[in-house]
């Protein structure tokens, strides 16, 4: 909302410069967004006689002039305008001035003649939308008087951000109470027409259908208006707020609703049928052409403002073309009403037609504005356009409307929300700042939580305050947020303790960044067409999709189901981008399953209606071609190590199964991943080769993908069991393994077969080629063998080895290497 | 039926460790999941089963086979070993190699763990709630009367009529409330979507932590309290903070917050407008409605609740000026990031 200082003084006063009034508004909720100086002024123009008036030489329409501007020199300007005459006082805009426009006038030949200037018009000065002709002054100005002392104002213009629930503050009348409030002032009303007796009446009845559509309609009249422009004043007031000035007719309706803040519509009396406006609801089906001339099909229910003959306005939200004041009206009808918010939000987002009207109307009017604001306006009319106005009008309202609403107020909740020691009397001072009543009540001051220590009256413009803690809320503005104690600084009861899940995805976040991974944040929608991609079965979960209804910037509507594509996506996009290979990336997100589990633990019986929301990990090493160990792909071998790495850290039990479970992984190099009680919880492998390419990667990807939220997370609790102090005994065999044996295989026959002394073994080495048969390979195994009891002799590890030797002969035919 | 279920899990977990060759796997699997399998069987069978209890049946049923076919798979590939099935890329038994050093976490959720670190030494705890939330508790339970201007605060995505994608965190603060009883003190960090345009600094997806403190007589001054004490601590703010009225609507009061600007030190830069100041949060004491909704008793509970945006906070900490390099995820932003906690 844009408020004019030189406007608002009209009502308050205040004794600051506008910098400090706006920093002490923002302290009290007005947010000042902007202040700005509004400038009227037009240096370079100024008073001038014509003097001499002649045809132009080479054309009819021009003429030739000349004025005198105060300097004593004749000045020779052409003139279009056919208004212009010997004997007229005008503004001359000399060589050098600067129009609205950035319009310079400049020295110059029209058909050959000279001409040093410009006659203005209202129009060239910004002074008019339109203007026929030059403008034509009193006689008695001066010449060479400034224009800027005929037109010229500076005001300062103060943007208010005005939140929902003050449409009060959407005029300059309740700025002012705020202003009044603020400095200790007080507010002063404008004038208002003052009913004088008369026979004469407005001829017309007013019906409303509901009075929960309509609790209030007002309608008033005046005649022999005399349509023209608004007075300077009233034109450089709207202006200076950002509204454009049309004639005095409009101009006083919105001059109003900016003063007082109640919308009001005026009707061409000429153009109404019959002697009943009747406000009722759209039936379905009705077409209506609004005043800006676009044609409107209405939902039924819409709520319309309708003489004999049908729809003359869309209640609260705009009038219809067929009753619009024109310059030839002299009679109108008044409207000043109090719409049900709800129905003018309803009509107006449906239409998409937010008005000024509108924007009050669905946030709530001021019910004791309706006359006040009409009778306002009817003084302006009367003042401003000569206007006769009608004596008697009718005003139809809800009978069984409560007028005035009461809130008891207690000291001892004022002080326990606000932590301060208000007393009853500061108290009540605070809220009559603000235009509140206060009646006292008899227990007052002594601050139990059953004492209603006062009743304050709510006035119609405060429509909401409803509950003791908006009072509250009023009395900590004027109190001074910045004055409020500070201080107790609550301590959480229960200690500030992590939980369980969430400290493992902290750990399991902070250890990826640590062992070179790179934290990605991807978006939760997935563009059209990318998840059929990864080629669900129908009846995977992650085949089914959310998808929002009302994506208005042709943005991707899609809810992903998995973390795939969006990681995918940056792998390709930083790869392309000149990444060095491998990428190494992860992401711990949420998909949205709408086809998952339910709820079970919900409160609300919608909660079934929503997905489950998984929260799942992926990383990934992507375009590494590198082969490790006995030919296998690096990055395979990676990420297992690295998922088995992450388990130890986080204490978590993870085995990974060579099995193919996922059809986006290539078959034959993928991994089911199980918990420690056997659940399946996710997959590893390499990303299948034809999905990459439908993301154009030309690169392997490999990734390891698992669902936090259904995995056991649980640490294995940590107990201290004592260690050995004996040395360990290391031994390495060298084995030849047929092919087709799986080192998994091995693992498991020698701990099967070494007896309780083996503390671990690892594979170190596999060498196929040259001095080994054709068909085996040649594994290097080390064996680290450690007693409880005390040093291993020889002897006993050469047993165990011995057992382990047997056991790998006869289960998988592997044999020890000769060593020549 | 549940307890066939899990006897077939342990039976059939016990049988595939002990399979030996390819025919003892198809044995096994014909006998579990064939046309004449004990699970199949079950399956056929579950249209008898009192339907309450048929879904969830069905579910540990699914589970069952798919366990036990992965089972099956994996133990009929490592009898069979890695290099000789023509697909296998090699043998999958193989060992891992540890990782190597030298990633980083996201500058976005770095500057969310701390700021949780902050709250958690105050006593906080955490909660969270699905982004896909129903309009009750974005809305209604948070004192949003339906169709009221409100609402247009904030451009929200709908799934239906119903169920939208939550605008705010605030709504976890009912979800919360229902489940606990005061004393409460919570943080709700998480994701939230306005329907708006991308722009450097719009993105329709980013990042917000709530706040929710509830017992028999918090009040402002606790609330100024606890946000000058996580501005002085996570901003290094010398000043205390400012409060403006504002209006949210399950608040009241409902305040804006100001800190001292944390690139000139309240002296005035480009950074502040020349004001000294920076908005922080938007706070207040928890309005009365959205206890009710909540399901405490009357006059009982007061509260504190605030509310900051992630994103904006880590743009002036780290001075990044496009919101959208924050979901860009390009791996030269990223990785200035390393070290950083």
């Amino acid at each position: 909302m844009k408020i004019s200082l030189d406007w608002l003084a009209e009502y308050v006063s205040w004794d600051d410069e506008p910098e400090a009034l706006a920093a002490k508004l923002t302290s009290a909720g007005l947010n000042v967004e902007s202040l700005e100086e509004f400038k009227q002024s037009f240096p370079g123009v100024v008073v001038a006689h014509v003097t001499d008036h002649r045809q132009h030489p080479d054309a009819d329409r021009l003429s030739l002039c000349q004025v005198d501007d105060g300097t004593g020199e004749p000045v020779q300007v052409v003139c279009g305008a056919s208004n212009v005459r010997k004997g007229l006082t005008v503004l001359l805009a000399r060589v050098g001035a600067v129009l609205p426009g950035d319009f310079k006038i400049k020295k110059s030949k029209i058909r050959g003649v000279e001409s040093r200037g410009m006659i203005c018009s209202a129009n060239e000065l910004g002074l008019a939308a339109e203007s026929e002709g030059i403008m034509e002054l009193d006689t008695d100005l001066a010449p060479g008087t400034s224009a800027d002392e005929l037109y010229g104002f500076s005001d300062t213009v103060l943007d208010i951000e005005v939140t929902p629930n003050r449409p009060d503050w959407l005029s300059h009348i309740g700025v002012a109470r705020e202003v009044a409030a603020i400095y200790g002032t007080k507010v002063v009303m404008p004038p208002v027409w003052s009913y004088q007796p008369s026979s004469e009446n407005l001829g017309l009845k007013i019906k409303i259908d509901d009075y929960v559509e309509c609790p209030r309609y007002g309608a008033f009249g005046a005649t022999h208006l005399e349509i023209g422009p608004s007075p300077d004043w009233m034109q450089k007031r709207l202006r200076a707020i950002g509204s454009r000035p049309i004639n005095n007719l409009v101009d006083i309706t919105n001059y109003v609703m900016f003063e007082l803040g109640q919308p009001m519509h005026a009707f061409d009396r000429a153009k109404l049928t019959g002697d009943t406006i009747n406000i009722r609801t759209a039936d379905s089906g009705t077409t209506v052409v609004t005043l800006d001339g676009q044609e409107r099909k209405l939902d039924e229910g819409t709520l319309l403002v309708c003489d004999e003959s049908g729809p003359i306005a869309l209640a609260g939200v705009m009038g219809l073309a067929n009753s619009e004041v024109t310059e030839s009206t002299t009679e109108i009808v008044l409207e000043s009403a109090f719409f049900n918010p709800k129905l003018v939000r309803t009509a107006s987002r449906r239409l998409g037609l937010i008005s000024e009207s509108s924007y009050r109307f669905e946030r709530g009017s001021d019910w004791n504005m309706v006359e006040k604001a009409a009778l306002r306006a009817l003084q302006l009319y009367q003042d401003l356009a000569g206007a006769h106005v009608l004596p008697a009008w009718a005003d139809r309202q809800d009978p069984d409307r409560k007028s005035t609403a009461s809130i008891p107020l207690r000291l001892w909740q004022v002080n326990r929300v606000l932590g301060t020691t208000i007393t009853t009397d500061q108290a009540a001072q605070h809220l009559q700042a603000l235009g509140l009543k206060v009646q006292p009540m008899g227990n007052s001051g002594t601050g139990s939580r059953n004492a209603v220590d006062m009743m304050v009256e709510i006035p119609s413009f405060r429509r909401d305050l409803f509950l003791e803690v908006d009072l509250i809320e009023e009395i900590s503005r004027s109190y001074g947020l910045d004055n409020l104690p500070s201080g107790g600084g609550y301590r959480g009861a229960g200690g500030g303790v992590r939980r369980p899940d969430e400290l493992v995805h902290t750990r399991m976040r902070h250890w990826f960044a640590a062992s070179g991974y790179n934290e990605l944040v991807t978006s939760s929608f997935l563009a059209s067409g990318v998840l059929e991609r990864l080629e669900f079965a129908d009846d995977d979960c992650r085949a089914r999709t959310l998808s929002v209804i009302n994506p208005h910037h042709g943005g991707d509507t899609q809810l992903r189901t998995s973390l795939l594509p969006a990681l995918l996506e940056v792998a390709r996009r930083n790869l392309n981008a000149g990444s060095e290979p491998p990428v190494r990336l992860f992401q711990v997100n949420r998909v949205f399953w709408p086809a998952g589990a339910k709820r079970t633990d919900f409160l609300q019986e919608d909660d079934q209606l929503l997905p489950e929301e998984p929260l799942f990990l992926q990383f990934a090493i992507a375009g590494w071609r590198q082969e490790g160990l006995d030919g296998m792909p690096a990055d395979l071998l990676e990420i297992k190590g690295v998922l088995e790495a992450l388990a130890s850290h986080l204490r978590l039990s993870v085995a990974l199964e060579p099995a193919d479970t996922e059809n986006w992984l290539q078959a034959g190099s993928q991994w089911c991943i199980r918990d420690r009680n056997g659940k399946s919880v996710g997959a590893a492998g390499r990303v299948e080769a034809g999905i990459l390419e439908k993301f154009d990667i030309d690169l392997p990807v490999a990734v390891v993908e698992i669902n936090l939220s259904a995995m056991d997370l649980t640490p294995e609790p940590m107990k201290y069991v004592p260690f050995t102090r004996f040395p360990a005994v290391k031994r390495d065999l060298s084995l030849l393994v047929p092919a087709g044996t799986v080192w998994g295989a091995i693992q498991e026959t020698v701990i099967d077969c070494a007896g309780p002394l083996l503390d671990r073994v690892d594979l170190f080495d596999i060498y196929r080629g040259k001095g080994v048969p054709e068909g085996k390979g040649a594994f290097g195994i080390r064996l680290k063998f450690r007693s409880q009891k005390g040093n291993l002799k020889s002897k006993t590890v050469d047993r165990a080895i011995g057992e382990i030797l047997k056991g790998l002969s006869g289960r998988l035919q592997i044999e020890p290497r000769s060593q020549d | 039926m549940k307890e066939t279920i899990d006897r077939l899990r342990s039976e059939g977990l016990e049988r595939i460790k002990a399979a030996e060759s390819d025919s003892d796997i198809e044995a096994i699997r014909v006998a579990l999941l064939g046309r004449k399998g004990e699970i199949t069987a079950l399956l056929r069978g579950l249209k008898d089963v009192d339907p309450a209890d048929r879904p969830a049946m069905g579910a540990e049923l699914n589970l069952l086979k798919v366990d036990l076919t992965a089972l099956l798979d994996s133990r009929q590939c490592v009898l069979r070993g890695g290099g000789s099935a023509t697909n296998m890329v090699g043998d999958l038994t193989l060992p891992g190699v540890p990782p190597t050093s030298g990633g980083t976490n996201h500058p976005l959720l770095s500057v969310l763990d701390s700021i949780c670190d902050i709250f958690y030494g105050m006593g906080f705890t955490r909660d969270d709630g699905p982004e896909v939330e129903l309009d009750y508790y974005n809305f209604t339970a948070l004192n949003f009367p339906d169709d009221h201007p409100a609402r247009d605060i904030q451009d929200t995505f709908y799934i239906d009529p119903k169920i939208c994608l939550r605008t705010q965190t605030s709504p976890v603060q009912v979800r919360t409330m229902e489940r606990n009883e005061p004393p409460l003190a919570c943080i709700f960090p998480g994701r939230v979507y306005r329907n708006e345009n991308a722009d450097a600094s719009h993105s329709s997806e980013f990042y917000q932590i709530e706040g929710l403190v509830v017992d028999k007589a918090v009040s402002m001054a606790d609330l100024k309290d606890t946000v000058d004490t996580f501005v002085r601590n996570f901003f290094g703010a010398e000043e205390p903070t400012r409060f403006r009225p504002h209006y949210f609507p399950f608040t009241e009061p409902s305040v804006e917050v100001d800190m001292q600007c944390v690139s000139c030190r309240g002296k005035g830069c480009g950074v502040c407008g020349q004001t000294g100041w920076l908005e922080v949060m938007g706070a207040g004491m928890v309005h009365p409605n959205v206890f009710k909704a909540a399901g405490y008793p009357d006059d009982v509970y007061t509260g504190f609740a605030f509310g900051m945006g992630i994103d904006r906070i880590a743009m002036l900490k780290y001075g990044i000026g496009d919101i959208r390099l924050l979901y860009e995820n390009d791996l030269r932003f990223l990785k200035q990031f390393r070290g950083v906690s």
